[in-house]
């Protein structure tokens, strides 16, 4: 497990290109989207067989660890954002860059031995999305011009059958939904399901994103009942 | 061997006695179902096959055990001191081991950040040095001298105080804590928490209560504890993983977890493991 976060929030100046109906050139996995970690805030998430929790610091700095407090086992993502902290909700212990524990609250004056340490997963923000990673990838993730990220839905059904009722295969599908040009970003999770990250044309009206909204959700209905029809 | 080991023989709360009735009432214990009934006015405990189990009636709650036990039920001989109230606060169901739901009730350092402004309260997270034994006379585990400052340490309490604790373990899943009594000083509330382990991995929690409170309502007496319990909840569902880890290194613990370090040493030397991991050796 990498324990190197490469924090890399900046929006790069030259987007490359994305490849239509392909999987994502690295080893990115959307996650999230920006906009559903506000600052000083902390949520749960997925990457293959690990829980993280994701979360934003006061300032702004994204980051994703291991979804687990060593101390006692509770989850960190339903702990308290202070300053560039992520605190554990049972007992305070707060940690800081690198996962590192700086604070045990039952011992104020004790400095936190440095192998108390949370796991730190690569993680980077583009387009609106935030990307997770086991180890820190080759290059940043991908850049989507012309588009802005809108929502994320949960389906119970395979990422497979999510990619071929948006006409498309892999993870990274362009398409036409309910008339806007979209990119749905597909995200394996356990249990068989689907997370769908969905961008939406730049500028588009709020009729046009309700239009959008509608159509989407008609969509998960439709491949959920095919799952279930075949389960 | 039987699922449960050690454990299948200690004896269990299934019921509150005056919530029997004679149709009975059907729960479980350690993955089998039973049944807990009114039989000719006493309180009778049945398994799946209609064996008929043993039966203890004690602390308003009825007790069973799946196995043969050979000591009887502890006793809380401060329950029968004159001038106190006895609060059945009803039951919680936690999806969580049973054990786990031990181990938090004798945790203090949660307090400012899962009871807060009740219990406890940011700056005030320090956890002094107390006193923790494994009392081999009686067989039970003893945490004494535990000190903690509570904005709000019971329903009687105005205002911040420093709270005094003994904490007791005297069954795998059971405790009793003692605590410093407004109301009273010198003597100590008790309370209780009796767990029904249904699974490894979900509880039927029963708190108790022998309280010197004379002014409080009943129904507020309840649900103060209540609301404690429920923001215990909120941590016992989400901690990972769900079973109580008896082996080290799994779990960093310090000086504030002494009790909990007492607690799963006590355990594990006993083979109390229904609800605990062990690392396969």
């Amino acid at each position: 497990m990498g324990m190197m976060g490469a924090a890399c929030s900046d929006p790069c100046a030259s987007a490359p290109t994305p490849d239509t109906g392909d999987t994502v050139p690295t080893d990115w996995t959307p996650a999230a989207l920006s906009d559903d970690i506000p600052v000083a805030s902390a949520a749960p998430g997925q990457l293959g067989p690990h829980d993280l929790a994701i979360w934003r610091s006061a300032s702004g700095r994204i980051a994703a660890w291991a979804d687990r407090c060593p101390h006692r086992g509770m989850r960190l993502s339903h702990g308290f954002v202070r300053g560039e902290r992520l605190s554990c909700i049972y007992h305070g212990w707060g940690y800081g860059e690198g996962g590192q524990c700086v604070r045990i609250p039952a011992h104020p004056e004790l400095t936190p031995p440095e192998a108390i340490r949370v796991p730190v997963f690569s993680v980077a923000e583009a387009s609106g999305v935030i990307w997770v990673a086991e180890e820190a990838p080759d290059g940043p993730p991908p850049e989507f011009p012309g588009v802005v990220a809108f929502r994320s839905l949960q389906v119970s059904a395979a990422p497979e059958a999510l990619a071929a009722a948006l006409g498309g295969t892999g993870t990274v599908i362009e398409t036409v939904l309910g008339g806007a040009q979209v990119v749905a970003l597909i995200q394996p999770l356990r249990g068989g399901a689907a997370g769908l990250h969905l961008l939406a044309p730049e500028g588009s009206d709020p009729a046009a994103l309700d239009a959008l909204s509608a159509e989407v959700e008609a969509l998960r209905r439709r491949v959920e009942a095919a799952e279930e029809m075949t389960a | 061997m039987s699922e449960g080991g050690a454990m299948r023989d200690q004896w269990y709360p299934v019921g509150m006695t005056k919530q029997l009735t004679a149709q009975g009432r059907d729960t479980m214990l350690m993955g089998e179902p039973i049944r807990v009934a009114l039989a000719g006015g006493a309180p009778s405990v049945t398994d799946g096959t209609g064996r008929a189990l043993p039966v203890i009636d004690r602390f308003g709650h009825v007790w069973t055990s799946l196995g043969q036990p050979e000591k009887d039920l502890f006793t809380i001989p401060e329950v029968d001191q004159p001038g106190r109230r006895l609060v059945d606060v009803g039951v919680c169901r936690v999806r969580c081991s049973p054990l786990r739901a031990v181990e938090n009730f004798l945790d203090i350092a949660h307090f400012p950040f899962v009871h807060t402004d009740i219990l406890g309260s940011e700056p005030h997270t320090e956890v002094a040095r107390y006193e923790v034994e494994i009392r081999d006379d009686v067989d039970e585990v003893w945490a004494t001298k535990v000190k903690f400052f509570q904005p709000q340490a019971a329903k009687s309490a105005e205002g911040g105080i420093t709270t005094d604790y003994m904490y007791r373990v005297c069954a795998p899943t059971c405790s009793v804590l003692y605590k410093t009594c407004p109301p009273k000083p010198g003597e100590w509330d008790v309370i209780a928490l009796f767990v029904q382990p249904l699974t490894e991995t979900l509880c039927d929690v029963w708190p108790y209560m022998a309280l010197y409170d004379d002014d409080a309502e009943m129904t507020d007496l309840i649900h103060f504890q209540q609301m404690i319990f429920v923001q215990d909840r909120s941590v016992l569902e989400n901690q990972l993983p769900a079973l109580l880890p008896l082996d080290p290194g799994r779990e960093i613990p310090t000086r504030a977890d002494m009790t909990s370090i007492a607690y799963r040493r006590w355990l594990k030397r006993h083979g109390f493991t229904y609800g605990a991991q062990l690392v396969a050796a």
